[in-house]
């Protein structure tokens, strides 16, 4: 029998000819990420270890984007000693304040994640690299420094299942909408939890790269170990200016085995919404269209790329932001902001009202810049919405696009983008 | 291994990991008692305040599916639990961060299917690490949980993941693990 793509990564990065779900392997790892809320920790285990130098200094990926710009005494003091610790180990790739992003933006835009190989990282959302067809998968500290010294991780192989998606992307209908929906089919009563979620078929062809990294950002918060897409010709446009390393495409075999296989045509798919405190009750907008709220917020490892920015500026040119919201967009990397600046998508944003904050995790795990307060109701385009994730406990957090966050503001009551004209 | 043996507690709905540890503590150092005082306080009121959970005096969680869930990867959960006395969890599934945390802090996760139904808070269960079998003494019945891999008991003995791949690197084979 054939093998998956997640399977065949695992094996060849383990030195194996295949490998079958529910084996435990030590793999090679190509990339290692911490950023600043759990690097220095890292960096502490790598010297619990009794080891000094890491395994590949240009392998090992060190971001700021969880506390930048430090919001207080207490992070600012964490800042300094993890830039301490990065400095000491002499790692080639820093993204610190000013060369910053959020790290999982940061890990493909700048091409430290390679189709057919493993990156992990010290957060969740590092399923997000399967959208160039890597494995990627978050893990705790003792793994990222184990990884950081040895070069090597051990994993469980998981079980496979694969979505199929066809049809055509309707107006309006962003790569979000389809994360939610499929949140909304399958809920948390495990039949994704610890699997790895494979996602093909002409719509995901047909899916920029930021769609992708949209759609595998969000598998962690489906509960899957990691989602991935196989590389195509989109994928190498996108890798071939920026890629640090040589790679080859792979795909998985016609007779590979999955658990199941489900198929979501995405004609069907329209603007979607999770309500608040629990992602997976999950509503199409037209259900919930009136709704007043007070937040829009644009921003994280889920949607702060160049083009939601698009999105929300054709939305805004030349509107204006309701009078009883304040929207805050915050785009996921330096990059993205310069490039977004260039493409006038800031402008536009800025001349309807709309608050432009330096690229980090900003309000999405309530640390800083825009977090919720008692009685505040977010129309938020991020990944989480339990309560207290964006700060109070007391605020609400609806989670959808930023198409429908963008049409939204300007009425200031949850709006179809179906029933807006431009 | 021997046998262990003592009471459970038996959630009733999804337990989230930023509920065990809740995020005024994921920055703390990682330390099993000072990670207990708070483990759970955002689970179940009962246990917000400090030592609310080590309190209870519990040895076991039972839990239905994706335990730990919500893809945080802090690893104060797993320590909290293990400072807190719980010497196994058994649920239905877990969430993969905290399933490899445990492995790498040597407590065990152990996948045993829909025992939450068949236990209630405050049952004496009985734990044999070596049979996977698990008793549940209040009330009779038994369940078969998943037999451990050799690497997890080889890792829980050397005393976690840090210590094996430190005998490895000393030893000259950590190039062969794979
Ligand atoms: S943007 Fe939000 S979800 Fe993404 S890494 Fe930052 S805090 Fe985590």
């Amino acid at each position: 029998m054939g093998m998956t793509i997640t399977e065949k990564i695992m094996a060849q990065n383990s030195g194996r000819d295949r490998v079958v779900p529910g084996q435990l392997v030590w793999t090679d790892v190509h990339t290692v990420m911490t950023m600043d809320y759990l690097g220095k920790q890292t960096f502490n285990k790598l010297h619990d270890l009794g080891v000094t130098d890491v395994f590949d200094k240009d392998r090992v990926i060190c971001v700021s984007d969880h506390l930048v710009p430090p919001p207080t005494e207490q992070f600012a003091t964490m800042l300094n000693q993890w830039r301490e610790a990065v400095r000491e180990h002499d790692i080639t790739h820093f993204y610190d304040l000013g060369r910053q992003g959020i790290a999982h933006q940061i890990m493909v835009e700048q091409g430290h994640v390679l189709p057919g190989k493993i990156s992990i990282g010290t957060d969740s959302h590092a399923n997000t690299y399967g959208a160039v067809g890597a494995v990627g998968n978050a893990v705790g500290v003792t793994d990222a420094a184990v990884a950081m010294a040895t070069g090597k991780a051990w994993f469980r192989v998981p079980e496979s299942v694969k979505f199929v998606i066809k049809g055509e992307w309707q107006p309006w209908v962003m790569a979000k909408d389809l994360s939610l929906y499929i949140m909304g089919m399958m809920h948390w009563n495990g039949h994704l939890i610890y699997k790895s979620l494979e996602l093909e078929g002409p719509a995901i062809s047909a899916l920029d790269m930021a769609g992708r990294m949209t759609l595998c950002n969000m598998t962690v918060d489906l509960g899957a170990k990691n989602g991935i897409i196989a590389p195509d010709e989109i994928t190498a446009a996108y890798l071939a200016p920026v890629a640090k390393g040589s790679w080859s495409p792979l795909a998985s075999d016609p007779d590979a085995h999955y658990d199941a296989i489900y198929e979501v045509d995405v004609t069907n798919v329209g603007p979607t919404l999770a309500m608040p405190d629990k992602l997976d009750d999950i509503v199409p907008v037209e259900k919930v269209v009136g709704r007043k709220f007070n937040k829009a917020f644009v921003g994280t490892c889920t949607n702060g790329r160049v083009e939601d920015f698009a999105m929300m500026a054709k939305i805004l040119k030349g509107k204006q932001v309701h009078r009883s919201v304040n929207m805050l967009a915050v785009p996921a990397s330096q990059t993205v902001y310069l490039e977004s600046l260039k493409l006038g998508y800031i402008q536009t944003l800025i001349e309807a009202g709309v608050a432009i904050d330096t690229p980090s995790c900003a309000a999405c795990a309530g640390i800083h810049t825009g977090v919720a307060g008692d009685g505040d109701v977010v129309l938020s385009a991020g990944n989480r919405n339990m309560k207290g994730r964006m700060g109070s406990k007391n605020a609400q957090i609806f989670l959808t696009s930023p198409a429908v966050v963008a049409v939204s503001a300007i009425t200031g009551e949850i709006t179809d983008p179906r029933t807006f004209s431009l | 291994m021997a046998k262990i043996q003592g009471t459970a507690w038996v959630a009733k709905t999804y337990v989230m990991s930023f509920d065990m540890i809740i995020q005024r503590f994921w920055t703390a150092p990682i330390d099993p008692v000072e990670n207990s005082k708070w483990v759970m306080a955002g689970v179940d009121e009962a246990f917000n305040r400090e030592n609310g959970f080590v309190d209870q005096g519990y040895t076991f969680i039972v839990a239905g599916h994706n335990f730990a869930g919500g893809g945080k990867s802090i690893e104060h959960c797993v320590t909290g639990l293990m400072g807190a006395g719980i010497k196994a969890v058994f649920a239905t599934s877990f969430a993969r961060l905290q399933f490899r945390n445990a492995i790498n802090y040597g407590l065990p996760f152990v996948t045993c299917r829909d025992m939450n139904l068949h236990c209630a808070t405050g049952d004496v269960l009985e734990y044999d690490p070596e049979t996977g079998i698990i008793q549940n003494l209040s009330n009779g019945q038994t369940f078969q949980s998943l037999p451990q891999e050799p690497f997890v008991s080889e890792v829980a003995e050397a005393g976690g993941l840090l210590e094996f791949v430190k005998r490895k690197i000393a030893d000259g084979t950590v190039a062969e693990l794979r």
